[in-house]
């Protein structure tokens, strides 16, 4: 029985990979239902404070995503909701969502605050992390989503005494509902994606280390809200015994991970990194203080983390000290803590620290198993969902997907990886039914306004108290009420809360305004809110300017009431200079090519061709070898085992069988021209492709070494070979393999780490020593980094008897040939002595580099590369598969070295990413881009030299400079550069910035 | 003819390098172009984080500093600002 395929997707959770996969899904035709447990979305990432390696602000990356969401027609949210059943097949669901009552009413509530001022009841508040109160009504954040309150049941005077109401009382919109129930819905949907996100480890187990006991130990996601500017001490790094500013701080890693007796065996992945980031952000907050990391290794396996920790160490003096806490006391009486270390060479030392933070770790969100249950998916061993490497984003049940935390520990890029992954295989699945279930918006005729005087309206937002508290925003619209061309002003609670849109659309039609300015917040989050609603009114959207008084004055000049206020009305008056020279945009629409050129055709490549493939789409492989298959056809197992040949010919059979695959092997790309969702590339052997989307998986090469005697006995070979070896012959009983692993990483000039080695080292290791477990090896390494649930074969490369020997960059094993017997030197820091030993076979890890090809193909389309030569993404933590050019895509080794499941997981992202480029007919092209006047244009090229984008270009019918307005990206540098101003940006005309100039001087 | 040079290039020296007195309450008027994907964005976190600022800087937001021609700074001094902030 095939039944027809539903058109939406349920996503239940709330964090950053389930908003990615439903930006994506809702904006390639599709409808998705968000179930998300507590009261707001956001899950983990809005709870921290700055995110590795870039230190950017976590909340400003993330707040736009959950706006944005907020606002998608074709997302529906149902937060405080759980998913009790579900019955159907892949393509036709049935699933039953149980929704708590909220007690206030979503749909009235503006978010305005004033229940919660009033709320008698005090709770402690467990988005704080227990450091400070909240009320008994609440938002779980103050950016929360959506923008509306809670009642807390348990907690409310009035569900537990009978008496109290005050936020009824007060509530100046009647939102409160005391009598709402608990609803059952029943939601068709054609795939699910499961995004529950994770659960920290409760510190507390460890009586040891004093969490709970001793009021200055705290927990790592504590620390986070210290550190925030929102959170309990506004960014000031204070300890909760005293709030004395502690000046020696200790981070103890590893607090519930990697400890299969008393906590968790895995490794949680993110935890050096973190600690890394809090010790420098607490630095910069506070130059007294003197972080010192404990830690067991230094797992800075990431793209760029390496450099991270060295810039924490050399340049913001973070002391890391290697070694395990045995104990934390307090010093009676100073609320100072002791702690007991064993130091690399074994001794036990004692020292002193004035706070102490916890370093917990991720485990599987506590109702995992429960949750495993109801959507009848497999879980792993540790209830995480069960994946296999081939299917990172599959779960054992088709059509149910995971991604995120819940499929291991992993930090946020990997999780929006995942998202995007799992978004593109859900594209796949339901490409048939795409486009059924979504509403198209009908817009009213634009009103032609040429010939109109201007008539300006003023809208002065209150921001609840966040505006109003420091500028008299009456007095504001009294004073933008006075100015010329004002017909209207007036104040308002919420400029942004949806009764207010529909009053600014009446307001235009009843004073027939033909511009807008709500000064308000900034427009880099509002603007496109208050342009939709200028349009739906009839108008065009780009007559319309948004004033930043809040975060540009009432929210810095706070106090300071009258100079705040004077500050509000100069900015009002700039605005309402320049909306006098607004004029209509007209947007174009260019229409897409719905097919994609996927460059390089190793596993990134040809994963990315089949999900886009199989979501309808065209696609054209480029590989400029003879055969498919790249940097894999090497391997032969992977970590758990699998047989990575069969998965390889059963791919590479998909890719060639594939209808709408073409494959284009031993070609090059001569050229590309053209933009996003134009593209014409012409190849080696001068044939012709337009495709609307660019993938570059050009993947990786392998470090030759030079090292350690290569080359010099063929005794000494790397991993690949001895992985060859293995497949085919059993190891001679007896026979020791040295292993020596960061050969050509972690060092100049490949001063990165490689990621896969140590798995490489692990994996190589058990084969030896299950299949002749007679046999000896030995691992000489920095740092094991089998990061993630990778860590159970690490132990189990231990339990079976493999030695592992540290050594450091300055004192690296020596290896001297004797014929078939090979002797190694080293020194063993835990033993502190000189080691010698001899083997049969010297096995060198060696890392990863970026293929040659990746400069020409960087040149080519003018892509980023970091130092070390890999494709740097559009954003490192929201956008890691997108190019900062739009239509371009990145996946595998050419971003990073990566392990094949990860690799995986990116190809698929890159797939669902061009997906929704590619599901358009047409795309519109923002109206904010550079108009060129031609008959005052010189043709000096100025214009044509300066251009990021190549839009200026000289037109070759008559030899003078032409301008494609659907390459311009608006930035406006033509226009500063033009001698004879013949380029224009529209909204920031020359006349319109000297208006405003004008307007406060 | 060298002594009269030398006394005009004093004279010019004296009248462009003396500064005048800074009255003790002045307060510089400052204006900022700031590029809307950066150094506007900064100023939006700075009020985000609740940081203080003095109120004499107005900022004028550009698609980018790149857009900013020198006739803008030119106009903004030619009115009477004492500072131009360029920044992105």
């Amino acid at each position: 029985m095939t039944s027809k395929k539903i058109g939406s997707v349920m996503i239940v959770g709330g964090g950053i990979g389930s908003m990615q996969a439903a930006l994506d899904l809702g904006d390639s035709g599709y409808k998705v239902y968000l179930i998300q447990k507590d009261s707001s979305m956001g899950g983990t990432m809005v709870m921290l404070d700055k995110t590795f390696p870039t230190g950017d602000c976590a909340m400003c990356m993330i707040s736009p995503k959950m706006v944005e969401i907020a606002r998608h027609p074709n997302v529906d949210i149902r937060t405080f909701a759980e998913v009790t059943h579900i019955e159907g097949e892949p393509g036709n669901f049935s699933v039953k969502v149980k929704q708590q009552p909220r007690y206030v009413d979503p749909e009235k509530c503006t978010g305005c605050g004033l229940c919660e001022k009033k709320c008698p009841k005090l709770v402690v508040s467990e988005f704080e992390q227990q450091l400070t109160k909240r009320k008994a009504i609440y938002s779980m954040l103050n950016q929360a989503v959506p923008n509306t309150r809670v009642i807390d049941y348990d907690n409310c005077l009035y569900f537990q005494r009978g008496r109290c109401r005050a936020c009824e009382k007060l509530c100046p919109f009647g939102a409160i509902n005391f009598e709402d129930t608990a609803k059952e819905i029943e939601l068709k949907t054609g795939a699910v994606i499961l995004a529950p996100g994770l659960d920290r480890h409760n510190p507390g187990i460890h009586q040891e280390l004093g969490f709970g006991r001793w009021p200055n130990v705290v927990s790592s996601i504590q620390f986070e809200r210290i550190l925030s500017a929102s959170g309990p001490f506004m960014g000031e790094i204070k300890r909760p015994g005293d709030n004395k500013h502690p000046e020696k701080v200790a981070w103890i890693q590893c607090v519930g991970s990697r400890d299969p007796h008393h906590a968790n065996p895995w490794c949680s992945s993110v935890c050096c990194m973190y600690a890394t980031k809090q010790a420098v952000i607490a630095k910069e907050h506070d130059a007294h203080i003197q972080p010192t990391i404990f830690y067991m290794e230094m797992r800075a396996f990431g793209k760029d983390f390496d450099k991270y920790v060295d810039r924490a160490k050399n340049d913001y003096g973070v002391r890391y000290q290697r070694g395990m806490v045995s104990a934390v006391h307090e010093e009676a009486g100073t609320g100072n803590l002791i702690m007991r270390y064993a130091d690399t060479d074994g001794t036990i030392k004692e020292e002193k620290f004035d706070m102490v933070i916890l370093s917990v770790g991720i485990e599987p969100h506590k109702d995992a198993l429960a949750f495993a249950s109801i959507f009848g998916v497999e879980p792993n061993g540790y209830g995480f969902a069960k994946t296999t490497q081939f299917k990172p984003v599959e779960t054992s049940r088709p059509g149910i997907y995971v991604t995120g935390t819940y499929q291991g520990p992993k930090d946020i890029p990997e999780t929006v990886i995942q998202g995007s992954a799992v978004a593109g295989s859900a594209m796949a699945l339901l490409s048939e039914a795409r486009g059924t279930e979504v509403v198209e918006k009908q817009l009213p005729p634009e009103r032609d306004i040429t010939g109109e005087d201007c008539r300006i309206g003023v809208l002065v937002c209150h921001c609840g108290i966040n505006i109003s508290q420091t500028v008299d925003v009456k007095q504001v619209a009294a004073v933008a009420s006075e100015q010329e061309n004002v017909v209207f002003a007036d104040d308002m609670m919420y400029a942004c809360a949806q009764d207010s849109q529909d009053k600014i659309k009446a307001l235009v039609k009843e004073h027939n305004l033909n511009r807008l300015i709500v000064a308000s917040c900034t427009p880099r989050t509002h603007q496109p809110l208050f342009q939709e609603t200028i349009r739906d009114a009839g108008l065009n959207k780009y007559l319309f300017e948004l004033a930043d008084i809040r975060e540009q004055c009432s929210w810095c000049h706070m106090g300071q009431k009258e100079e705040a206020t004077k500050k509000a009305i100069d900015i009002v008056k700039m605005n309402i200079a320049k909306v006098r020279y607004l004029e209509p945009v007209k947007t174009d629409s260019v229409a897409v090519t719905p097919s994609a050129l996927v460059i390089g055709g190793g596993i990134a490549g040809m994963t990315t061709a089949l999900a886009i493939g199989d979501q309808g789409f065209d696609v054209h492989l480029i590989e400029k070898e003879d055969a498919l298959g790249g940097l894999v056809r090497n391997l032969y197992r992977t970590l758990d085992g699998s047989d990575v040949q069969t998965f390889l010919k059963t791919t590479m059979d998909s890719v060639l069988n594939h209808p709408r695959i073409h494959v284009h092997l031993g070609k090059e790309i001569r050229k590309t021209d053209g933009f996003v969702g134009n593209f014409k590339t012409v190849l080696s052997d001068d044939s012709g492709i337009d495709h609307g989307a660019i993938v570059v998986a050009s993947g990786g090469i392998e470090y030759e070494p030079s090292e350690y005697g290569f080359g010099e006995s063929e005794r000494i070979i790397t991993q690949r070979t001895l992985e060859r070896e293995l497949e085919q012959n059993l190891p001679k009983p007896g026979t020791h393999y040295v292993m020596i692993q960061c050969v050509g990483s972690r060092e100049e000039p490949e001063n990165y780490c490689s990621r896969i080695c140590c798995q490489d080292a692990v994996k190589n290791a058990i084969s030896i020593k299950k299949k002749t477990p007679d046999a000896n090896v030995t691992i000489f390494y920095r740092d094991i980094r089998t990061y993630g649930l990778r860590e159970d074969f690490y132990r189990e490369a231990r339990n079976l008897g493999v030695l592992f020997v540290r050594f450091e960059p300055d004192r690296k094993p020596e290896v001297i040939s004797r014929g078939n017997r090979i002797e190694i030197k080293a020194f063993d820091f835990m033993l502190q002595k000189e080691l010698a030993m001899e083997a049969d076979w010297i096995v060198l890890s060696t890392g990863l580099k970026p293929h040659p090809s990746t400069e020409k193909t960087g040149k080519m389309y003018k892509l980023t590369r970091n130092p070390d030569g890999y494709f740097l993404e559009a954003h490192v933590k929201l956008r890691p598969v997108d190019f900062p050019s739009e239509g371009i895509f990145v996946a595998g080794l050419a971003h990073a070295p990566k392990n094949l499941d990860e690799t995986i997981s990116q190809a698929l992202a890159a797939a669902g990413r061009a997906g929704v480029l590619l599901s358009h007919d047409r795309l519109a092209v923002s109206g904010i881009i550079a108009k060129h006047n031609r008959d005052i244009c010189m043709s000096c090229l100025a214009c044509v030299r300066v251009c990021p984008f190549d839009s200026p270009y000289i037109d070759p019918e008559d030899g003078r400079v032409s301008h494609n307005e659907v390459k311009c990206m608006g930035c406006g540098i033509c226009a500063g550069i033009c001698p004879a101003k013949a380029f224009q940006v529209n909204n920031f005309r020359d006349d319109q910035i000297i208006a405003m100039i004008d307007a406060v001087t | 003819m060298g002594e009269q040079a030398v006394a005009v290039k004093e004279d010019v020296i004296s009248t462009v390098e003396k500064p005048g007195e800074i009255p003790p309450e002045w307060e510089p008027k400052i204006l900022a172009f700031a590029c809307h994907y950066c150094a506007f964005a900064a100023a939006d976190l700075a009020g985000v984080m609740r940081l203080s600022y003095p109120m004499n800087v107005k900022i004028i937001r550009l698609p980018c500093t790149g857009k900013l021609d020198h006739y803008h700074i030119l106009r903004a001094f030619e009115r009477g600002v004492d500072g131009v902030f360029v920044a992105g």
